[in-house]
């Protein structure tokens, strides 16, 4: 390293970074209601309160419910949209593009205020499907994003090479196209997943009286006792999300091997 | 090496459009391409050569005229059942199947059995010299070993035509000369139609039984190797084959049997009507070979015209020496080619030198 500035800034950065996430298990797991220093001793009673709380359990059902139908259905919308926009020319292409790309920089405020005043005069009532419509809105532009490179890495001959065996345009989908973009496809649901789970504000204005876990964490931090054991849901959730990136990375590494495509390194 | 006429038509071209949008790709192909035959479509990038084999597979449609495989009209056939298959400019091997799968990926359909397919697979590699690669993974091959696996992939079907998009282009130069002899082999072996997409005019007049030369969408000759090099029927397919010194002529007198024109540097010439194709409207030239121009040596005597010159520019091969040499006193400039055999010293730039050569060795171009 030429300039040792520069190392220290990296350094620090990291800390400031990443600290916060691990002051989470610390006091998640401190015999205290109160979140300081010094600590006062070893406790799992956070966990086992947070345990016992119904309403959590059916915060993270929602959520659940939520994340997974937004990231397979924006998932499934972004295959269209990225095979489309990658592989044919239509007219109009740049502009529709550009509209299907556009929810990813709109406020999300703006987003949720123009759905609610729409979903309340068509008179859909609120519910976990109104969120999920939300979150689909926001997220398909990532998968859009994310699918059309894996789309645009695919060789154009592949496909004309399967069809030209004697295969349908349905069965090179499935047999050639669909293998090659798969670590695509886990990237755009991991990535779905992940910005629906943790989304607030639309789920705050389209839920109705269902609660999710992001709007559910946020009404307890309301009151100072219930502190902890919000902080031993927040421990659990980053080991979760650890487990699933190894996971993503793992599936990730072997479709490299397995097709010696070159590693661009890092995740997804 | 001219190829049997008596072959049946595999290929038919009948006035062949293809427009992309405004742009006129293909304008007019007519031509037949025979069965059995190794045939190439030579031209520069852009000249419609791709576009016309697309048509031949089912990729691309045609906005007008006919494309027919073995008697049959193609319009409105898909490529994946037309009786041709096709190998790959990047080889398309299927980066997530064994080489056992890619090679067996045409038989899915295929009503035989399990044990009968695997030896379909199994032939077809050991004919392209893989044998017992079928359980490697497709990706970890080399450039050379990738081709053969298109190549097995594509002949395990049976095809009538196989189709070769650039296929060696890809390869280091000693991998192509060995691919192309493979090839010939292959397709000798085999005795299916093959035909071949390429841009080296080298690669073409080495592997083809005949050889159709396209310009801006249109082929400009379609003949063997041999006429090809020998008597191109346009300026511009005299250029792009080899090296054609092009020395400008007056017309003299046109009898239309026999026709007299005086070359600048070279005099007077009679040339017969073989050695003029139709005119294309350029200004009269006489093309002629680099190696059909002789350095004379000492005391050595031109067997029909001689010619005085001197050198302009040495370009030493190893087995071959190129000069450039200003024709008697002009600013013609010819290349000629020797080969460096003992008693032929390579001479310095500025040596005056005599050339032989013959008349009948020229082509007029007008």
């Amino acid at each position: 390293m030429k300039f040792p500035a520069l190392k220290t800034y990296a350094v620090v950065y990291l800390i400031f970074l990443y600290a916060p996430i691990v002051l989470l298990p610390v006091f998640a797991f401190n015999d205290s209601k109160v979140i300081a220093f010094p600590l006062s001793g070893f406790t799992t009673e956070w966990f086992t309160q947070m345990w016992g709380d119904q309403q959590l359990f059916n915060a993270v059902k929602n959520s659940a419910i939520i994340a997974v139908s937004s990231a397979v259905i924006a998932t499934s919308l972004g295959v269209f949209a990225a095979r489309a926009s990658t592989r044919f020319q239509f007219p109009y292409k740049a502009g529709i593009m550009g509209l299907i790309m556009l929810p990813m920089v709109l406020p999300e405020m703006i987003i949720s205020m123009s759905m609610l005043v729409v979903l309340l005069a068509v008179g859909i009532p609120l519910s976990l499907f109104t969120i999920i419509m939300g979150h689909v809105l926001i997220t398909t532009p990532f998968a859009v994003a994310i699918l059309s490179s894996a789309f645009q890495s695919l060789d154009k001959s592949l496909e004309e090479a399967a069809y030209d065996l004697g295969e349908t345009p349905l069965s090179t989908f499935r047999l050639i196209i669909l293998p090659l973009v798969m670590p695509g496809i886990v990237s755009s649901l991991l990535i779905c997943f992940t910005i629906s789970i943790d989304e607030f504000i639309i789920a705050y204005f389209l839920g109705g009286n269902q609660t999710v876990l992001s709007v559910y964490i946020y009404g307890q931090f309301r009151f100072p006792a219930k502190v902890p054991s919000i902080l031993a849901l927040g421990t659990i959730l980053v080991a979760l999300s650890i487990v699933l990136l190894s996971i993503a990375e793992y599936f990730r590494r072997r479709g490299i091997a397995k097709t010696g495509a070159k590693d661009t390194g890092g995740f997804l | 090496m001219t190829f049997a006429e008596d072959k049946p038509n595999m290929i038919e071209f009948k006035d062949v459009h293809k427009y992309y949008g405004d742009y006129h790709a293909l304008r007019g192909i007519n031509g037949t391409i025979k069965a059995g035959e190794f045939f190439s479509l030579l031209g520069p990038s852009g000249c419609g050569k791709t576009t016309l084999l697309r048509t031949i597979a089912g990729f691309e449609g045609i906005s007008s005229g006919a494309v027919m495989i073995d008697g049959k009209n193609m319009a409105g056939v898909p490529a994946n059942v037309r009786p041709t298959n096709m190998v790959f400019q990047s080889y398309a091997i299927f980066p997530h199947m064994t080489v056992g799968e890619n090679v067996g990926f045409g038989l899915r359909k295929d009503p035989r059995s399990k044990e009968d397919k695997a030896k379909a697979v199994a032939e077809a590699l050991e004919m392209v010299g893989l044998k017992g690669y079928g359980g490697r993974a497709a990706h970890a091959l080399s450039g050379g070993q990738r081709q053969r696996v298109a190549l097995a992939r594509a002949l395990i079907l049976k095809p009538k035509v196989l189709l070769l998009d650039e296929p060696l282009s890809a390869l280091d130069k000693k991998m192509r000369e060995h691919m192309q002899i493979e090839l010939i082999k292959l397709q000798r072996q085999v005795g299916i139609t093959f035909i071949l997409v390429t841009h080296d005019q080298e690669e073409a007049l080495v592997m083809s039984d005949r050889i159709a030369v396209m310009f801006e969408g249109q082929i400009a000759q379609l003949a063997d190797p041999e006429t090809l090099y020998r008597r191109p029927a346009t300026k511009q397919v005299a250029d792009f084959i080899g090296t054609m010194n092009f020395v400008p002529c007056d017309i003299l007198s046109d009898s239309g049997g026999t026709i007299e024109v005086d070359a600048k540097g070279l005099g007077r010439v009679t040339l017969s009507a073989d050695q003029v194709p139709p005119a294309q409207g350029v200004d009269p030239v006489v093309g002629l070979r680099p190696e059909t121009l002789t350095l004379l040596y000492d005391d050595q005597k031109a067997a029909d015209r001689e010619v005085k010159g001197v050198i302009d520019e040495v370009i030493y091969f190893g087995d071959m020496t190129y000069y450039d040499v200003y024709l008697g006193g002009t600013d013609v400039e010819v290349r000629l080619s020797m080969r460096n055999v003992p008693g032929r010293p390579v001479l310095d730039v500025g040596t005056e030198v005599r050339l032989a050569w013959s008349p009948t060795a020229l082509v007029l171009f007008r």
